[in-house]
């Protein structure tokens, strides 16, 4: 639906994906925004696109939800910067967000691997 | 939802570290400074429209959600300007004619007197008068000595009022140095501290006040306002009512307007005595006052119930008492056959006589409004249906995406809600104004101004409209579901639609309401019609009418007076005739009597009355009125008080008390026999007290030649317009006594109207009403009708294409509107002869089964069914079935 192919490669994230990559990436420790977007980039060897905007609008959102909090504090080279890390709630959230898309993806791949062996784009 | 915590500052902040880190990790790529910096706001994109959506989605988001819906009712509204200005004229002319009517209903019927504890007052009813008396209503009104008795008693009702108008109509007042009218009553002390009425300036009566009849008044807030223009310093300036100084003590607190039945009385004063402020004006009978005359029953009485006093309880204290002081005057025992009369007791809460006055016509006048909404909300529904059944692809496709019922309920809601606002505002401008005038038609004095009451019923139709059009058009709206967005046809798809029966149902109900008002108001605008064009028996155009009302002790003085200023009158320029008479035609009364003929009571053939109404007439009274002499001769100057008593008859009078025989040279007289005069002539029948009355007996005597000297009433045929000799009328009679107005002065036509306004108003108003509910039908048919062809364009194309011929199709689309048509009628016309039978007593000259009314009441409908179903039959005739088909 709302997937569309970029020219090198990189793929526009689903909706409601990037709720779920942003709880993950958190789990590695507190970050700032700037960081978890380039650690998802990444992290998907650079096949996801993260849109900028929408990033600060889903991390507020996900601070909305209580799932995140955040403080500001200063980066590794002493700039201003608004820290997220992750609730309690927010990783009951993640595992629970982790294991329907683990279901999901896994039941896409028995569909589009049955017969043919036919190759999913996504792969 | 508008909880923030965070700043939009902060959010900036934030998007400007985030820049500053991108732009470092760059750099550490190998990227120079400024390109680094460059990337960094390319890859972020547009940062304004970031923070732009952190704004909205945060503090805004409701106020958002709202404004976008409204934004988006209006914009689909707009898309359909015809639909919106019909829905919204539906809705002002439906809800702003129920408001009107319900604001003269409430101010009317429904609202109490604005006294404390109103629910406690009564009013004093007698079964009858006893045999002897004279009353001003055989029900309501007792002697001075009766109420004296049982205030005397005192117990169960305490305080007793009497209360006592000064005049029929209004009395005579001067203030500084011009005389004028206003309505001033005459009321015990207790009255205002026993009805708890306020008196924001100065004070009330006391008991003292009434036992030294002090020449004391209040005044009403409204004439305090209307003359006074609110100034304090009222009170101590000195009022002439009648000539007689009163001082001003007090004002009544505001919207208090008195206890008098259709008027509002501007000022009160404590019962007197004396003959120039006699109770309703009346000259004194053998010398004596209301006081001082037991025979007279002229008071109202108002009480309030002692504490701990029910009403039964009450009537069975005074009841021994009432009966000893009515009967005292018959010598305390009833006359052989006669009952004794009995008191009762009567709710006082709301205005008194306006419940019998206006009940029935307003009840019914509620009854056609409320019809007339149903009508109109009904049409709303249907047009909104139809609008959104023919959204319904668009509903289903945005389900399909995604949008949940929720969201589409609100914006139903909303745009319903746009609907009713807007509609509301102008039902409220347009009711405020009908009210104006309805108030103005109907003559209601009291404060017609909407109050809370009208404000809330107002909403309370409103809030059920609105929730009614946002729900009622969303079960079809949503009835597609997702699903049937996958039906590829709008042919198919809104077959389903088309087939909704509830539609077909309320056309057919709407038409059958139809019916009923057109009944009504057929029936009414014929009885108008009649009473219009009912002869009167005389000539009045060119008459004008006003009375005066010397202050004149004694008889010959009084008979000088008339004489001399029918003389001044007579030589103004331009007037042709001028007479004088004691009752005022087309006033709605007449002083009704026996009347001896040939010195004794006349035997009537089976059984009939022996009621004559007589009057007194000066001078050329028939020739100025233009009423034919049939035989003998009219009154005229050389009839004198020295000259033989000379009376005038009518045609009723000679054919049934002088049957057969030449009239003139009989005499008649009062039962009294007191009196006698001569028959000099007769004339013609003509009306006397009001339009629709039949005729009846009638005797005229002679100004000069009979005793009195009281109020006059003075008729003028004038050359031009009527109103206009009044500058010079009223100036004549000033220049014989200066306190004197000019009462009342009208037209003889206008005068006469009087006693038929309310038939008038009445039919008006339903004639409006039954065309309000002919055109709303109209448009709600067609709108069905158009929508219904539109939705089967498809099947038309069809029927078409294997050869059905546009007559066919026409047919097709007329025959169902005349199945709805011939439905409604079955059911409209038993219910308008429903209607019909209680609207009797509200017709003249028609019958409640009057056939022409039905017969129109019928073809009507059936001309606005067939005219509302032509165009879109018209229009499915002319569908071509090969783009109907390809359409898709």
């Amino acid at each position: 639906m709302a997937t569309q192919e970029n020219k090198d490669d990189r793929i526009a994230l689903l909706q409601g994906t990037l709720d779920l990559l942003i709880l993950k990436t958190l789990v590695l420790g507190p970050s700032h925004g700037q960081g978890v977007a380039r650690l998802i980039q990444r992290q998907s060897e650079d096949v996801f696109l993260v849109d900028h905007g929408s990033l600060y609008i889903a991390l507020q959102r996900l601070e909305d939800k209580k799932w995140i909090r955040a403080k500001w504090g200063l980066s590794e080279n002493n700039r201003k910067a608004r820290f997220y890390s992750l609730t309690p709630s927010g990783r009951a959230q993640l595992a629970e967000k982790a294991g329907e898309w683990q279901r999901l993806t896994r039941a896409m791949g028995l569909i589009l691997n049955a017969g043919q062996g036919m190759q999913g784009e996504e792969a | 939802m508008f909880k923030q915590k965070r700043s939009a500052e902060d959010f900036a902040e934030e998007i400007k570290a985030h820049l500053e880190l991108e732009a470092d990790d760059l750099k550490s790529d190998g990227l120079s400074d400024d390109e680094a910096r460059r990337k960094a706001r390319s890859e972020f994109g547009n940062v304004r429209a970031a923070q732009e959506r952190f704004y909205l989605k945060g503090r805004w988001m409701a106020l958002d959600k709202l404004l976008r819906n409204l934004r988006f009712g209006l914009r689909s509204l707009r898309h359909s300007p015809g639909f919106a200005a019909t829905a919204i004229l539906t809705l002002a002319l439906g809800i702003g004619a129920n408001t009107a009517v319900f604001s003269v209903m409430n101010a009317v019927l429904l609202k109490s007197l604005p006294v404390s504890d109103p629910d406690r007052l009564v009013y004093l009813r007698t079964s009858n008068a006893p045999p002897g008396t004279g009353t001003i209503d055989s029900n309501q009104t007792f002697s001075y000595a009766v109420y004296d008795a049982l205030r005397q008693h005192g117990g169960a009702l305490s305080p007793l009022m009497a209360f006592v108008p000064l005049s029929g109509s209004k009395v005579a007042v001067r203030y500084g140095a011009q005389p004028e009218e206003a309505e001033g009553d005459m009321v015990s002390g207790a009255f205002f501290s026993g009805l708890g009425v306020n008196l924001p300036l100065g004070r009330g009566f006391s008991d003292q006040d009434e036992t030294d009849h002090a020449p004391i008044a209040v005044i009403s807030y409204n004439y305090w306002t209307r003359r006074f223009a609110r100034t304090p310093d009222v009170l101590g300036k000195t009022l002439f009512v009648n000539g007689v100084p009163v001082t001003i003590v007090g004002v009544s607190a505001e919207g208090f307007e008195g206890v008098e039945g259709s008027g509002s009385t501007d000022f009160w004063i404590p019962l007197q005595s004396r003959r120039e402020l006699n109770a309703w004006g009346n000259p004194l009978e053998d010398g004596k006052t209301y006081i001082a005359d037991p025979k007279w029953w002229c008071l109202r009485m108002i009480g309030r119930l002692a504490p701990g006093v029910g009403r039964a309880q009450a009537v069975a204290q005074l009841q021994p008492v009432f009966q000893a002081a009515a009967l005292a005057i018959a010598g305390g025992m009833p006359m052989a056959g006669e009952k004794p009369p009995v008191l009762s007791l009567a709710d006082a809460k709301s205005f008194p006589g306006y419940d019998t006055q206006y009940g029935s016509p307003l009840r019914i006048l509620m009854a056609m409004v409320g019809l007339v909404l149903l009508i109109a909300l009904a049409n709303v529904v249907m047009l909104l249906t139809a609008r959104n059944a023919a959204r319904q692809r668009e509903f289903s496709v945005r389900q399909a995406l995604g949008a949940g019922r929720g969201e589409l309920l609100r914006q139903l809601l909303t745009e319903s809600v746009i609907l009713v606002s807007v509609g509301g505002a102008l039902a409220w401008g347009f009711a405020e104004m009908a009210t104006r005038m309805l108030g103005q038609w109907a003559q209601i004095e009291s404060s017609l101004a909407p109050d809370r009451t009208v404000l809330l019923f107002t909403l309370g139709v409103l809030m059920v409209a609105g929730v009614l059009f946002g729900l009622a058009p969303m079960r079809v709206a949503l009835a597609g579901g997702a699903t049937l967005a996958l039906k590829t046809s709008a042919a198919t798809s809104n077959t389903d639609a088309g087939k909704s029966s509830t539609g077909r149902i309320i056309v057919t109900l709407q038409l059958a309401m139809c019916v009923v008002l057109l009944v009504g108001a057929g029936l009414l605008l014929r009885t108008l019609r009649n009473l219009e064009n009912t002869p009167l028996g005389m000539n009045v155009d060119g008459l004008v009418v006003f009375g005066v009302k010397p202050d004149i002790p004694s008889i010959p003085q009084g008979r000088a007076f008339y004489q001399n200023l029918i003389g001044k009158l007579r030589v103004l320029p331009g007037v042709e005739s001028v007479t004088v008479s004691e009752e005022r035609l087309g006033a709605g009364w007449s002083d009704n009597s026996d009347m001896m003929v040939d010195g004794r009571l006349p035997q009537v053939a089976n059984g009939g009355s022996r009621t004559v109404r007589s009057n007194v007439a000066g001078p050329g009274f028939f020739s100025t009125l233009g009423v034919p002499v049939l035989a003998g001769r009219d009154f005229a100057d050389s009839d004198t008080a020295s000259s033989p008593h000379a009376g005038i008859i009518n045609e009723q009078f000679a054919q049934r008390f002088l049957p057969n025989m030449n009239p003139l040279g009989h005499t008649i007289g009062p039962d009294n026999g007191q009196y006698t005069m001569t028959i000099v002539g007769v004339v013609k029948d003509h009306k006397y007290r009001s339009i629709d009355e039949a005729p009846i007996p009638m005797a005229w005597y002679e100004y000069a030649q009979i005793p009195m000297s009281g109020p006059m009433t003075v008729e003028m045929r004038v050359h031009g317009d009527p109103l206009a000799i009044l500058p010079a009328a009223r100036k004549a009679v000033q220049q014989l006594d200066p306190n004197l107005p000019l009462i009342q002065p009208i037209t003889q036509r206008a005068q006469f109207d009087t006693t038929i306004s309310q038939h008038i108003l009445f039919a008006r108003l339903a004639g409006f009403f039954g065309f309000l509910a002919v055109v709303l039908v109209a448009t709600g048919l067609y709108g069905t009708l158009s929508y219904r062809v539109n939705m089967r364009t498809a099947e038309i194309g069809v029927r078409m294409a294997v050869g059905a011929r546009r007559g066919q199709v026409v047919w097709m689309i007329l025959k169902d509107s005349l199945l709805l048509t011939t439905v409604g009628l079955v059911i409209g016309i038993p219910l308008a002869m429903l209607v019909g039978r209680a609207l009797t007593s509200s017709l003249f000259g028609v019958k409640p089964l009057d056939a022409v009314t039905y017969l129109l009441a019928i073809a009507s409908v059936a001309l606005v069914a067939l005219a509302a179903s032509a165009v879109p039959a018209a229009r499915a005739a002319s569908v071509d079935p090969m783009r109907a088909l390809r359409t898709e």
